[in-house]
């Protein structure tokens, strides 16, 4: 039984080589894609983990202040080490700092020699313990390997560590051999970084190492409760959950469109097997006769199926590995998308996932075979061998438009739902629903079109071929299937993404009012740079100053970025794109602006009262607007300077917008050049920021071309496929034509109009998929992931120039399958057929 | 060997039954030859046999434990089938994609049969079929009569109780129909097994041991 199983699987494989090879390359495709962006996330996120947990050591739990600008007390430090639960307090100061000239910013991170190698192994200075010591006390400053090699730097050489105004002449005592290879790192003794870039009265962060013994979660939740309001701890699970809440969206979102590539493979087994079925049917029902039992015979074809998906799927696990490596070589470990910079991981492949993307390839190639093997055993045994494939037994109930009527509805609702844990799971099930009612659509307009097209006044061969197809449309179904599945895909990223386009595009006019931008990289503008843009010589009307700061509001998601901006309170929207209405605050309560993401992350809205944990306690604001921001996923909160100020807090810019005065635009930027070098900023005009976001937004979506490309394929594949086999399995139909009088001419006529008009059938449908997917991404998926809302827009002349296209590669796919047609002997079929 | 009783069958949708209450049996080494005029049945009666078509009523015994075919299941009827019958066609039949030796081996391979037992039966019954030489050869580059050879092979190689055969010869010319059934008939004798064959030649229907008539008013 085994032996005429090989036997049947490598004679099938032989006579449809082309198909099955693609195929398989097809499942190859779909699982190398799935596995590739697994293993780079897997690895780019153990490898941040890693990265963390080196400057960060593995702390039972962390005090840190929920404003990044706040502090520590001393008083609390003391107070947890005499807590007889704890092990060892290590009190840690962390600020970016510019060495000399160089416009990189640097971590600085000060610790306390004596608890840090408990809590902090790897960022030990080198030497022998004592003289590390004192050489630390004394003011020494340890560089990361990595560091040096990067300024040129060697131990001995005296640095001028520099932030804002602040200055400190050191001397680097050494290296830092625990540090990991890419680490751009500075290690100093905690009173000395103090002493020079504060803050004054407390320290950045304590990190606790407990006693044995004692109940690290119990002990925070006791301490949690009488921390003060600006404080809070945090353990290493949450740090591990904010790590990966940081790219989590953006991982599934790759993830569901890889598994895209895999359904398509998915339907090319499918249309590869059920073509062969069909054309075997004669064969199949003999191997019945002689005794092959109902549900042997099925599983063959589900042999057949896996004899595809097995090989295809283990090349897909080489292939993915490969492609993880150069991705992550290339690109990084975000595949562009930002979230993890300056990483390149090694990739480490475990068995588990491994053995998981083997079964779904595998799943997939079954999957595709079960409507055919089924289909197959719905035949009598009788009739096909005596005719071959009878196309009765297969669904002609189908040709009913309940079916996709119900799965719009249901798709809709769907949509409607609301996101689960910050993921648009809904979302995607509406889509896989809105593409199988597509594909359910398919037979009842299929059979519409070719009736309609009969009572047309045509040739009667062209006639003749149009009722066939309306009176047996299985194949042209599966034809039109592939089309609408991959058209409307392809419609659908082709809309969400120039919808985001545009959106960006507009969004940027309005966020870079000014023509001039310069950019202290998040460390404080010193004074004399300031200085000099207000001299009389300044080619500058006026400059604006931006700071940036970070909130924890909550210790599992990342940061909400704080940014203090000159901008006048009562006419916010003069500097921010709002959403909606602005509300006027009350004159004495500070105001703060919110965007889009911050207003569903943390369920806020417009004209509310929210206490927040500002400056050192908590203070109750209220939200002047929401506006949209398509930066910062996670969060952000604008507040005025003036406001900031009064609250006492103090402001300190990192960017700066400048307006040269009338008629300087072109020196003025000259004129800045030099000064902003020297102190390590970055100069652009609002036309180059524009550019570069516009081309970060590009990238980030090139692989999703990628995709497109290779679904139209596909779907064009699968057609030319099922046109030859449609055309194979007519041939009796089209031989008799033939010798009832009608020329090569007329065959190939008929064969072609039929192909162009199943095309047409399949674009349409997928058009109007598309643009339903498209309005679920844009609509659902986008606000739900990525806190990202923007209005649909079709893209007209693409999708009309993408379904063109796809009509004239659909025609050459059928003029193959006519010559096909016409190049089959008419009398050896005649006479093959009894 | 076969025992059919009281057989009725209509095909759904039709008004008349093809034929009601036919009976007969035919013993083992016993060769029938079943005529009739086209449409009448014949096709249909060898189905129901095989178990490819579901009579309305009556019994089909098949075999030396004279198992009822209509009572069995799908699976049950394709190892009935896989064990006791042999089919040779009019159409030939032949896997396309199969050599002439695998055509021959499938009902070997569905029994069983271990690999070297199966090559020396595939070789002397080429040999006996007079295809000795042709074992590795694609069916596409046969004759006709040839390829009946290979049917007749393939519905003897597993030792069958019960040979059907519809119309072996309608595709051949005179000449070669007669040779094949010739064919057909000695190798049926040295198997020692029971055979029903359609045929509409009377000059070939009268060189089986008896005749049975199929006409609308049942077996003559
Ligand atoms: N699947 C079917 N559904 C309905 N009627 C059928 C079916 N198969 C056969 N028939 C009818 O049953 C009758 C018997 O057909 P059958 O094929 O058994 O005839 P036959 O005696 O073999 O004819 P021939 O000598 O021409 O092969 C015919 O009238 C035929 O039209
Ligand atoms: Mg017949």
């Amino acid at each position: 039984m085994n032996t005429l199983a090989a036997w049947l699987i490598a004679a099938q494989f032989a006579r449809r080589r082309t198909t099955s090879l693609l195929s398989l390359l097809a499942i190859a495709l779909g699982v190398a894609l799935g596995y590739a962006i697994h293993l780079i996330n897997d690895t780019a996120l153990a490898d941040f983990r890693q990265a963390m947990r080196s400057v960060q050591g593995e702390p039972d739990a962390i005090v840190a202040p929920r404003d990044t600008t706040g502090s520590v007390g001393l008083a609390l430090v003391e107070e947890l080490t005499r807590d007889p639960a704890v092990l060892v307090v290590a009190p840690v100061i962390e600020v970016r700092v510019r060495v000399d000239q160089h416009a990189l910013p640097v971590r600085l991170i000060g610790l306390d020699v004596f608890s840090a190698p408990a809590v902090m192994p790897a960022l030990l200075p080198e030497g022998r313990e004592a003289q590390a010591s004192r050489a630390i006390l004394d003011g020494g400053v340890y560089a990361s390997p990595a560091l040096l090699a990067k300024l040129a730097l060697a131990p001995g050489d005296h640095l001028s560590l520099w932030r804002g105004n602040s200055r400190w002449p050191a001397v680097l005592a050494g290296q830092l051999p625990g540090s990991r290879p890419g680490d751009l790192l500075l290690v100093a003794d905690i009173a000395w970084v103090q002493a020079h870039f504060g803050p004054p009265a407390g320290v950045g962060e304590a990190r606790i190492r407990l006693a044995p013994g004692v109940d690290a979660t119990r002990w925070r939740q006791a301490l949690a409760e009488r921390l003060p309001s600006d404080l809070l701890i945090r353990s290493d699970d949450d740090d591990s959950a904010r790590v990966s809440n940081l790219s989590r969206a953006y991982r599934v979102n790759l993830n569901v469109l890889a598994l895209v590539a895999l359904l398509t493979g998915a339907f090319l087994v499918f249309a590869n097997q059920l073509t062969a079925v069909a054309q075997r049917a004669s064969q199949f029902a003999l191997l019945g006769v002689l005794g092959l039992s109902p549900r042997r015979l099925m599983l063959q074809i589900l042999g057949e199926a896996l004899a595809i998906g097995l090989p295809g799927a283990l090349l897909g696990l080489a292939l993915g590995h490969a492609l993880a490596t150069a991705f992550t070589q290339t690109l990084g470990g975000d595949l562009g998308g930002g979230y993890f910079s300056g990483s390149a991981p090694t990739i480490i492949a475990r068995p588990l996932p491994a053995l998981g993307f083997l079964a779904l390839g595998c799943a997939a190639s079954l999957a595709g075979a079960a409507y055919p093997a089924w289909l197959n055993r719905q035949q009598d045994l009788a009739q096909a061998l005596k005719s071959g494939f009878a196309e009765e037994t297969a669904s002609s109930s189908a040709r009913h438009l309940w079916l996709p009527t119900v799965l719009g509805v249901l798709a809709y609702g769907l949509a409607q739902l609301p996101p689960v844990g910050d993921l648009p799971l809904a979302g995607y099930a509406s889509i896989a629903l809105l593409l199988v009612m597509g594909i359910t659509a398919a037979p009842w307009l299929t059979q519409r079109v070719f009736a309609a097209g009969a009572e047309l006044p045509l040739a009667a061969h062209q006639r003749i071929a149009l009722q066939n197809v309306a009176q047996a449309p299985l194949l042209a179904q599966v034809a039109a299937s592939g089309l609408i599945v991959s058209f409307a895909l392809t419609i659908s990223m082709v809309t969400m993404v120039s919808s985001f386009r545009l959106a960006v595009d507009r969004w940027l006019d309005e966020v870079l009012p000014a023509p001039l931008y310069l950019r202290g990289k998040a460390t404080p503008l010193p004074d004399e740079l300031l200085a000099a843009l207000r001299q009389p010589d300044s080619p500058f009307a006026r400059f604006e100053q931006t700071m940036h700061a970070a909130l924890a509001l909550d210790v599992q998601r990342p940061n909400v970025a704080l940014i203090v901006r000159e901008i006048d309170r009562d006419q916010p929207e003069a500097r921010l794109p709002f959403t909606g209405a602005v509300s006027q605050p009350p004159p004495t309560q500070p105001v703060v602006w919110i965007s889009e993401a911050t207003q569903e992350l943390y369920r806020l809205h417009s004209g509310q009262r929210v206490r927040l944990p500002l400056l050192g306690r908590e203070i109750e604001v209220f939200i002047g607007g929401v506006w949209r921001d398509y930066v910062r996923q996670f969060g952000a909160i604008v507040i005025s300077r003036s406001d900031y100020e009064r609250l006492g807090g103090r402001f300190a810019a990192s960017d700066l917008a400048l307006w040269p005065q009338a008629g300087h635009s072109a020196t003025a930027a000259a004129w800045l050049a030099p000064l902003a070098a020297r102190f390590g900023c970055e100069v652009a005009d609002a036309g180059e920021i524009r550019q570069l976001s516009l081309s970060i937004f590009d990238q980030s979506f090139a692989v999703t071309h990628a995709l497109e490309a290779a679904a139209m394929l596909i779907g064009l594949f699968g057609l030319a496929v099922t046109l030859a086999a449609n055309v194979w399995l007519r041939a009796r139909e089209l031989a008799t034509l033939g010798a009832l009088g009608f020329d090569r001419h007329m065959l190939s006529q008929a064969v072609i109009l039929e192909g162009v008009l199943i095309a047409l059938v399949g674009l349409l449908i997928g058009l109007a998929c598309g643009i339903a997917i498209g309005a679920v991404l844009t609509y659902v998926i986008n606000p739900q992931a990525f806190h990202w809302r923007m209005t649909l827009s079709v893209p007209w002349p693409s999708a009309l120039a993408g379904a063109a296209l796809t009509l004239a590669a659909a025609t050459v796919a059928s003029r193959y399958a006519a010559r096909q047609a016409t190049r089959l002997p008419l009398a050896q079929i005649l006479a093959d057929a009894q | 060997m076969l025992s059919v009783a009281d057989l009725a069958k209509r095909h759904s949708g039709a008004a008349r039954p093809v034929f009601s209450s036919l009976s007969f049996a035919v013993a083992a080494g016993e060769i029938v030859a079943l005529v009739g005029e086209s449409g009448i049945g014949k096709s249909t009666l060898l189905n129901c046999i095989a178990g490819l078509d579901t009579p309305e009523t009556g019994a089909i015994r098949i075999g030396r434990a004279q198992t009822d075919i209509v009572r069995l299941d799908p699976a049950g009827r394709a190892a009935l089938r896989a064990r006791q019958i042999g089919f040779v066609f009019q159409a030939f039949h032949i896997l396309p994609t199969l050599s002439v030796e695998q055509n021959i081996a499938v009902p070997l391979l569905l029994g069983g049969v271990a690999a070297n037992e199966r090559a020396q039966r595939i070789e002397a019954l080429l040999a006996r079929v007079g295809l000795s030489g042709f074992a590795l050869r694609r069916p596409a580059t046969l004759s006709g009569g040839e390829l009946q050879r290979v049917a007749i092979a393939r519905a003897l190689v597993h030792k069958p109780g019960l040979i059907l055969a519809d119309e072996p010869t309608g595709n051949l010319d005179p000449r070669t129909a007669g040779e094949i059934l010739s064919l057909l008939l000695a190798q049926v004798r040295a198997e020692q097994a029971a055979a029903l064959i359609v045929t509409h030649s009377q000059p070939l229907a009268m060189r089986c041991d008896r005749i049975l008539t199929l006409t609308a008013e049942g077996l003559r």
